[in-house]
């Protein structure tokens, strides 16, 4: 009989043979009784809601989507999709005002650049952020990331022409956090790869990777979203042969993983070649096929924190890779474990509480770790970081650009 | 009285307390006569409890048997009405698929409209729609009442009725002679499994509701009955494969349905003679769980690939007509047989044949026999009065529908298994409230209302009130928790026993579809119970800590 | 991505491998498709706790009458009993005690109250010696209330027929009791994680006033102390005027989760690379048949390539062996695994008998080089429960045949 070779079900969810492994690692389930867990709230909640959709339980939206689970679960069930398609599928209630506005980082940022300083200015008076508290939700403790006064995009314009001189290029998905917030990792993502002889160009048409429409339940803008930019992927990836880079863990994580697995948006084709830059310089560096020269003055000691996204993701061996190659940086490795951030869903104010707790161990270390800076890949976590343990936190990309000898490496990659 | 506190006799004795004797204990306490219901092992451990759990439109005998087929449905009818809480009104489907006669449909509707049965052909792109687990090349649909039953629920419903009307009930009692005198049955001889004392309780009359195991009741009144035990094979999938039941619209054959019951989806069945003496203990065989695979896939492609929890077998009782000792003309139709008229002996009735779904119909038959010999003038009420957990069943659902949103999941499912009686169990109490079983949500409060409440002996029992243990882990995780709930009322030692068997009781029906995940939480379970708990084959009184004293 | 060793499988014999290999100075990876085996520790690791039918008080005596094709024969018993003496200072540097040693069994108390032989017990444990009756008088069984995977009675019964007196008594710490607010939620490894600080404080001053109510000698509680360190317990001992002991919970262990945090951070600290939550999909072979590079999901074509790979993936229940309803193989490399043709004679009907299934896994040769279609693959080494041919439960050799093998192999490799 050539039937029962494996069980297929949709998030594997049958393979779980309930050894609840997932809920020892489970970040919210340490801090918040309220919620049921990942093994109640996924695959055992599932065969309820497969029996009879009433069973849907609303305290699955306390999930923070950060995937631990499925890292640890030794039958690779994928039970932070299960959970977060029931949401999508189940929870009918209207999408709060707040969340869409959290949500819709593309028109706030757009909104919030043309006026940066006074946005900047307005988030922080107390009266506004006691407002935002009461009125639409937004916890009143969050130091909001500062909008940056020109775009990304607008800077680049004015260094394509430039980009397109170089033989080999990379196609940037910069992201919503680089656009609005910090186009100075943009600046820096572009002065690495132009130092290792490569030329960056924009994707046809960027829109925000998703991941804030997804866990606000915006299901078909997020959609929309991402077959714009599965477009101008394909366009890069396969007419014009260029791999596609990024310099959030979040951003790739959802355009590779979550658009297959909860917006059925396909990407297999392309799907291998979305990396981060920094998995993308490893890798040549591997093969020897470009070098990194560093100043011999950078002497800083740096943590680096594992996102958690990151940790799905398993990159984390090439951004610590890089770290540490350079001479000057005595690197410390944090334990890998959930900053409580997880996007938006921090700045909900019922959700700040659990957040802070989540992250309670990790802030301490960083403060233990005594060190300059603290590295990572996802914007999110930096906020949570800076905001809550004191330490300023930057992308190991800018920390290579920072620490590059660029004269040196320029020469050390003309062949 | 006797020791066990009951009186020393009844009007009526029942003996065996699956569906249909439990319905006979019912009706008879209905109608006033005093009645004890006794049984060897458990409620529903026999045919009942192993069989699709299916509410039969009677569809599938419209074509064979019409007698039958309109018996079916006017018993689901009543079912909804009175067993509200033990029925899900799933609808069902008949399918043609390509390598079926599409005319045999033909004649399928036109039968199930002579035996009353709603049926209506439906466009092959309608029925997927309203199933989509359903093989997508099929050729032809018919849509027919059939819906899924709980006959654990179902009998143990009827018990907790037979009770309030004033009924005995007697588990782990099994029956060991028939009293006789002067040609009649006065009476029996039960003997508690447990202690092993043999208790003599008169009655003026004694009903034979053994199922297959009345073959060996009769005998000791000296009755033949041409018994044919026919098995049946069944494999249970781990969820919710189809929400409406799928059956195969030609000559009833193997693996023909695919019946949703509660978390999962039951596949069944095969038929085959067996031997008398095998029908204590039925194991799938291999070529069994292939023709249910190979046939069940045919309905439902994605059972191919779906994880199975278990296999199980249960036995028919099917009875020859007593002018065909051979058995080649068996017929599936109830048998009420009074043995005054037959054999010459009083005071004795066998109710047997039929099936699940004509479990009242034959209750009704065997006690207004045993009313008419006793003299008693009394109507059956059972087809009007619902049964304990289905009174107020209208309400229910609202009421769940209002609550829905305070109600914890394990309310939820607790609430689908023992509809209003559910009130009865504590909530609200974090303790209580903590679930045992995680898979199945049997909530503590639960098992101390089973435990209470409904009959229970042993987590076999337990299961069967509340299904725990019946999810995915097969008790991987929640045995232990509720051997410990069980200690405090049974001991220890026997609680531990007691929990060494239910294991057994679960490898058994995994064994036979041992691969895959299935294997995977076997072994999973062994290095629990066995690795880190100790729990081996030796004896318990005796293990090793003795060793230390 | 270049390494001198990948280890496929971070569970105990995968880390054991990795924390000896590095600490020769090799730069090893470890892949491991989720958490391991070890988060169900019973709190004991066997070495051989029973050889057929009898139970097993030396060990290393027993080893003689096992079958010459056992783990611990392959590797020698002389080899084996030197090789044991290597796993406390292995636990100590990564910051964990054992008790116990390889020449004598002790009694481990199940959480059924049921006495099984050990070698080597976390701290945390209460153990009896085999020859001696108990010194304890009278202990008080402590539960946290309404916390369901602990079993006094169980446990009571067991020190009873011990002839050790007990009584029972529950307890409530106001953060451990909020986790009941989640109907399944009040796991072991949950009440773990809140037990630090003050809370242990709460916790202590609670033992103490029922274990005085009691006037018991010696304190039994859930091995539910000390998520990532041995320290709570510390604490917590410090704080109790009586001994406190623990006793293991059915899942999950903590002391395992901690052992697994504890011995995966000391290989990280050794400059390991552990890459959780991957997969290795399959390898490549050079024309020799060693194997050059494997491939893991999420590392996609970027292949780590090594000199030697361990294969430490674990039995069944870690996926290192998988069952399809007509054969046994082993999913990374398609080695060779020994198990019958016909299904039904994988299984045992008793499901505490012992049941065939349960020794399936990779043929091995002396060298522990699995064999790929008949012939050994010279790179490769099959570390723990993924070897077959034993049976390491009704053995109660599982974490022995783990750390020895994993212990033998890293020597080997130069």
């Amino acid at each position: 009989m050539e039937y029962q070779l494996k069980n297929i079900s949709r998030d594997n969810f049958e393979q779980c043979i309930k050894c609840t492994v997932c809920t020892v690692y489970c970040p919210v389930l340490a801090v918040n009784p309220d919620y049921p867990g990942p093994k109640q709230a996924g695959p055992d909640g599932e065969r309820y809601r497969l029996k009879n959709p009433e069973f849907y339980d609303m305290a699955l939206k306390y999930c923070l989507n950060c995937k631990r689970c499925e890292v640890a679960c030794p039958s690779n069930v994928k039970i932070g999709d299960i959970i977060q398609r029931a949401r999508l599928k189940y929870d009918k209630k209207p999408v709060k005002l707040r969340d869409r506005i959290l949500a819709e980082t593309d028109v706030m940022g757009t909104l919030a650049t043309t006026a940066a300083p006074i946005a900047n200015f307005m988030l922080k008076l107390p009266v506004v952020k006691s407002a935002m508290h009461s009125v639409i939700g937004v916890d009143r403790h969050r130091t909001f990331p500062r909008y940056s006064g020109r775009t990304f995009e607008s800077w680049f314009r004015k260094q394509a022409d430039a980009q397109e001189t170089f033989k080999r290029k990379v196609a940037y998905f910069h992201g919503c956090y680089v656009n609005y917030n910090n186009p100075d990792l943009g600046r820096d993502f572009v002065k690495v790869m132009n130092a290792v002889g490569y030329g960056v160009r924009l994707l046809e048409k960027e829109r925000c990777c998703g991941v804030a429409k997804i866990a606000n339940r915006l299901i078909d803008r997020a959609r929309h979203d991402a077959e714009i930019n599965m477009k101008s992927i394909r366009h890069a990836v396969i007419d014009e042969e260029i791999p596609v880079l990024g310099t959030s863990s979040t951003c790739m994580f959802t355009m590779r993983d979550e658009y297959p697995h909860l917006l059925g948006v396909d990407n297999a084709e392309v799907r291998d070649d979305m990396l981060l830059a920094t998995v993308f310089l490893c890798r040549l560096i591997d093969q020897g096929q470009v070098k990194l020269v560093f100043r011999k003055d950078y002497k800083k000691r740096i943590a680096y924190h594992t996102p958690c996204h990151m940790q799905k993701l398993g990159w984390g061996i090439y951004s610590t890779k890089l770290l540490r190659s350079i001479p000057g940086v005595d690197f410390v490795m944090l334990e890998s474990q959930c900053c409580g951030i997880a996007g938006t869903y921090g700045f909900k104010k019922e959700n700040y509480a659990t957040s802070q707790a989540i992250g309670r161990d990790l802030f301490e270390s960083i403060r233990e770790a005594k060190v300059d800076f603290v590295a990572t890949d996802c914007e999110t976590c930096k906020w949570q970081i800076e905001m809550s343990a004191g330490a300023s936190v930057l992308n190991p990309i800018s920390v290579i650009a920072e620490a590059l000898d660029v004269e040196a490496t320029v020469k050390a990659n003309q062949k | 009285m006797n020791k066990k506190g009951y009186p020393k006799s009844y009007d009526v004795i029942i003996i065996g307390a699956g569906a249909t004797g439990a319905g006979t204990a019912r009706d008879c306490a209905m109608r006033g006569l005093s009645t004890l219901l006794v049984e060897r092992f458990d409620f529903t451990a026999g045919a009942t409890g192993r069989n699709h759990g299916l509410l039969h439109s009677g569809a599938r005998y419209a074509v064979t048997d019409g007698e039958s087929a309109s018996e079916c449905i006017k018993e689901n009818m009543i079912l909804r009405r009175i067993a509200a809480h033990c029925v899900e009104e799933t609808g069902g489907l008949f399918v043609t698929l390509p390598e079926d006669d599409l005319d045999y449909q033909k004649l399928f509707i036109e039968s199930c409209q002579k035996a009353g049965i709603d049926a209506k052909a439906l466009d092959p792109a309608e029925a997927i729609a309203m199933e989509p687990a359903v093989n997508k090349d099929i050729i032809g649909a018919v849509t027919v009442p059939d819906g899924a039953v709980d006959p654990f629920r179902l009998t143990t419903a009827n018990v907790i009725d037979a009770r309030r009307h004033g009924a005995d009930v007697l588990t782990y009692h099994e029956v060991v002679g028939l009293k006789m005198s002067n040609g009649r049955v006065t009476g029996v001889e039960v003997q508690d499994r447990s202690t092993g004392d043999i208790i003599a309780i008169e009655s003026r009359l004694v009903i034979n509701a053994g199922g297959i195991w009345g073959h060996g009741i009769a005998a000791k009144a000296g009755i033949r009955i041409n018994m044919f035990p026919a098995k049946g094979a069944l494999l249970i999938f781990g969820h919710r494969v189809n929400n409406v039941v799928i059956n195969r619209c030609r000559k009833p054959a193997d693996a023909d349905i695919l019946v949703p019951g509660d978390t999962i989806s039951l596949i069944g069945t095969t038929s085959s003679r067996v031997p008398y003496d095998s029908v204590d203990n039925m194991d799938v065989t291999q070529e069994e769980v292939d023709v249910l695979l190979r046939e069940g896939i045919k309905i439902a492609p994605s059972l191919a690939y779906t994880r199975i929890l278990r296999a199980y077998a249960g036995v028919r009782p099917l009875i020859a007509s007593d002018n065909d000792p051979s058995g080649r003309s068996i017929s599936r139709g109830i048998v009420c047989l009074d043995h005054a008229t037959r054999d010459g002996v009083e005071g004795f009735i066998t109710i047997s044949g039929g099936k699940l779904m004509t479990y009242r119909l034959m209750a009704q038959w065997a006690t207004d026999l045993a009313c008419k010999k006793l003299g008693v003038d009394a109507v059956c009420l059972t087809a009007e009065k619902p049964l304990p957990g289905s009174d107020g069943a209208k309400d229910r659902k609202q009421t769940a529908k209002s609550h829905i949103i305070e109600l914890s999941t394990d309310q939820k499912a607790a609430l689908g298994r023992h509809g209003s009686l559910a009130e009865e169990i504590k909530f609200g109490d974090d303790i209580d409230d903590s679930l045992v079983c995680e898979c199945e949500q049997v909530s503590v409060g639960e098992i101390k209302y089973a435990i209470d409440k409904l009959h229970v002996n042993n987590l076999v029992n337990l299961r069967r009130r509340t299904r725990l243990g019946m999810g995915t882990c097969q008790g991987g995780i929640c045995a232990c928790r509720a051997s410990a709930i069980m200690a405090k009322r049974f001991g220890n030692v026997a609680a531990l026993g007691d929990l060494r068997s239910f294991v057994n009781e679960r490898w058994k029906g995994m064994r036979p579809v041992g691969w895959g995940q299935t294997l995977v939480e076997a072994d999973f379970a062994a290095w629990i119970y066995e690795g880190v708990g100790g729990l081996d084959a030796g004896d318990l009184k005796s293990t090793k800590n003795d060793a230390l004293k | 991505m270049k390494y001198d060793t990948i280890i496929i499988g971070g569970g105990l014999s995968g880390l054991t491998a990795g924390i000896k290999l590095a600490e020769k100075g090799k730069k090893v990876a470890i892949v491991s498709l989720g958490q391991s085996a070890l988060h169900f520790s019973s709190g004991s690791l066997g070495l051989l706790g029973q050889v057929g039918d009898k139970e097993v008080s030396s060990p290393l005596e027993a080893m003689k009458e096992l079958d010459e094709n056992h783990p611990y024969r392959r590797i020698g018993i002389d080899c084996v009993a030197a090789l044991a003496k290597e796993v406390k200072p292995m636990f100590a540097a990564a910051g964990m005690s054992l008790d116990g040693d390889e020449t004598v069994n002790r009694y481990r108390l199940t959480p059924f109250g049921i006495c099984k032989p050990s070698w080597l017990t976390f701290s945390d444990f209460i153990t009896f010696d085999k020859n001696e009756p108990s010194k304890i008088k009278k202990c008080i069984i402590i539960n946290f209330k309404g916390y369901l995977d602990f079993y006094p009675d169980f446990i009571a019964d067991g020190l009873g027929r011990m002839g050790v007196e007990s009584v029972q008594a529950t307890v409530s710490v106001d953060v451990v009791e909020r986790l009941r607010k989640s109907s399944s939620e009040m796991r072991a490894a949950s009440i773990a994680r809140l037990l630090r600080g003050d809370v242990i404080d709460a916790l202590a001053a609670e033992i103490n006033r029922v274990a005085d109510d009691a006037d018991a000698d010696t304190v039994l509680i859930p091995a539910v102390v000390g998520f990532d360190s041995e320290k709570p317990l510390a604490m917590l001992r410090e704080k109790v005027l009586r001994p406190v002991y623990c006793v293991a919970t059915t899942p999950m262990s903590v002391c395992g989760t901690r052992a697994q945090l504890l011995l995966r951070r000391r290989f990280e600290q050794l400059g390991g690379i552990y890459l959780l939550g991957d997969n290795v999909a399959s390898g490549k072979f050079a024309s020799d048949g060693r194997i050059k590079s494997v491939m893991t999901t999420n590392l996609g074509d970027d292949e780590m390539e090594a000199d030697t790979f361990i294969l430490a993936t674990g039995g069944l229940f870690s996926r290192g062996i998988v069952a399809d309803p007509h054969k046994v193989y082993e999913p990374v490399f398609g080695l060779d695994v020994r198990a019958p043709e016909d299904r039904e004679q994988w299984y045992e009907r008793d499901f505490f008998a012992k049941q065939p299934y349960m020794s399936f896994g990779v043929s091995v040769d002396e060298d522990f080089h699995p064999l790929r279609s008949g012939k050994a693959v010279g790179n490769l080494y099959a570390v723990g429960a993924v070897i077959g041919g034993y049976d390491a439960l009704k053995e109660g050799s599982g974490a022995g045949v783990a750390l020895l093998t994993a212990l033998y192999v890293a020597n080997m490799i130069k």
